[in-house]
């Protein structure tokens, strides 16, 4: 068998179900791997042996649920800008380098309701923003398989710590690419759900008209039991659908290929490495050989999408970050006479680099005089991709892309 | 390319503070961020404007009542400094 912390999800649950380990033996294992592989690959920003062995024995204190709870000792990793009671929560900003959680965030909340156990808290780019976790206040995160590659990001540290079996999933948040795009880094399954399946209470907001929380794992039946567990309406986030949650995991194992129709967007391959052509085609071969059908559909207005995206993203940013301001929460700096050098200072020094170049974006879009022109203009070309996706699923049930036009160079 | 001007106007707006060598960073990085989006000005939108990103099903107005947070002690810890159970600023009065 292999170490207990190379488990994924479906393992984990039958070997406890059989009694085979339990849940303090899965726990040691996966912090012991923390302990050797945390130094190099800061992965985690905050680790506590003493609240993960103190909730492991709870667990094992009910053994019964076994086989009951859907993620009956399963360790997960939570992404530093979610709320986890107790827990530190940085969003990897120097800002929040204090602060401790009042309460957990929903998502967190149902996971632990069905049985997970939180292992610790994961390095991410400040505030979201950023595509190499490069952008933390607390260095970098290194990809496990290379560790003179990036992890991608935002969420790096939530795919590094997967992908390093410290834990066998984790959560992070996706705004414009930041679930899928480490996942695929770190050789992961990462899903972003649709918007409004995953309450977003109790996360530090980045842009909300985009913001979502989702899974990382090993496969992707254990993505999609944790999804069934997070999903849902939740009172505290307003936003969420009221749809009924079907059982994911067990929808799996229903699915025929040969009902399936896959789109592919010319488009989309433009300029495109060749290595990654070869594997985009060979996947496409593979999913032919297992009955789907593969047409090609046509997003012509998706190219101004990065556009339209920081534009959305900045002014929604500006808007949510204004509440650093060095009297609530997080930092606040040294010297300052009166409560405007308070604030602006406190900011000034509390955030880094490419939050400021965010937080700046969005004031000048929506500022009097280029309201019409560019964030205005923006949310009107968002509906019009929306558009172009609307008439692409009328001829597939789901498109296909790569996530980069080219691999990382180390 | 923005004027030094135009970045501290937007700094001043957004609440931030910036050195010297930041605001000559912004101009540059700024600027050219912005050129880029000026490619959305051509485009026909016939006045789109509808952004349904949020589910049909989900609550449109609920109830507007008040809760309490069950745990104010917790809340307050996170503040930087506090007095008499309020978050503490500099005075915005002058005292004789």
């Amino acid at each position: 068998m292999s170490n207990l912390n190379e488990l994924d999800i479906q393992s984990l649950l039958s070997g406890y179900e059989k009694k085979q380990f339990t849940v303090t033996q899965v726990a040691e294992s996966c912090l012991k791997t923390i302990a050797e592989k945390n130094p190099k690959l800061n992965a985690l920003l905050e680790v506590s042996s003493e609240k993960v062995m103190a909730r492991a024995k709870e667990l094992d204190g009910q053994s019964s649920s076994a086989g009951k709870l859907k993620l009956y000792g399963v360790p997960v990793a939570i992404k530093d800008n979610f709320l986890v009671k107790g827990w530190q929560c940085t969003a990897g900003s120097k800002i929040l380098e204090e602060y401790r959680s009042p309460y957990t965030a929903t998502s967190v909340k149902r996971l632990e309701e069905a049985g997970a156990l939180i292992i610790g808290k994961a390095n991410c780019d400040e505030f979201a923003m950023g595509s190499s976790n490069e952008t933390s206040a607390y260095g970098p995160c290194r990809n496990p398989w290379d560790l003179e590659r990036v992890p991608g990001g935002s969420s790096g540290g939530s795919a590094a710590a997967v992908a390093a079996s410290m834990c066998p999933a984790s959560l992070g948040t996706d705004t414009g690419g930041s679930i899928r795009q480490p996942a695929s880094l770190c050789g992961l399954v990462g899903v972003k759900p649709s918007y409004g399946r995953v309450s977003r209470y109790g996360i530090v907001s980045y842009a909300s008209s985009l913001d979502q929380v989702g899974p990382f794992s090993q496969t992707v039946w254990d993505s999609a039991r944790l999804l069934e567990v997070m999903s849902g309406f939740d009172p505290h986030d307003a936003t969420t659908s009221k749809a009924a949650v079907p059982d994911f995991a067990q929808s799996l194992r229903e699915t025929d290929l040969s009902q399936v129709t896959l789109g592919v967007a010319p488009s989309w391959l433009e300029g495109v490495d060749s290595d990654v052509k070869k594997a985009f085609d060979s996947s496409i071969e593979a999913l032919k050989k297992s009955g789907a059908k593969v047409v090609e559909v046509d997003l012509p207005r998706t190219r101004y999408s990065l556009s339209v995206y920081y534009l959305i993203a900045p002014s929604e940013a500006s808007s949510n970050l204004a509440r650093y301001d060095g009297v609530h929460y997080g930092f606040r700096a040294k010297d300052f006479t009166d409560s405007e050098t308070l604030y602006n200072r406190s900011r000034g020094q509390g955030f880094g680099k490419e939050v400021k170049l965010r937080i700046m974006l969005g004031t000048y879009a929506l500022s009097a005089g280029y309201y019409d022109a560019f964030y205005l203009k923006a949310t009107q070309v968002r509906r019009l991709i929306q558009q172009d996706f609307e008439d692409a699923f009328k001829k597939c049930d789901a498109i296909l892309t790569q996530l980069l036009l080219q691999p990382l160079s180390s | 390319m923005l004027t030094k001007e135009e970045v501290l106007k937007i700094a001043r707006l957004a609440r931030l503070e910036l050195t010297d060598a930041e605001v000559a960073f912004y101009q540059n990085r700024l600027g050219r961020v912005l050129d880029y989006m000026t490619e959305l000005k051509g485009i026909e939108t016939h006045g789109a404007t509808s952004v349904r990103h949020v589910p049909l099903d989900s609550e449109k107005f609920r109830k507007d009542e008040a809760v309490n947070f069950p745990d104010k002690e917790a809340l307050l810890k996170n503040a930087p400094a506090l007095e008499e159970g309020g978050f503490l600023l500099p005075a915005i009065m002058e005292t004789e």
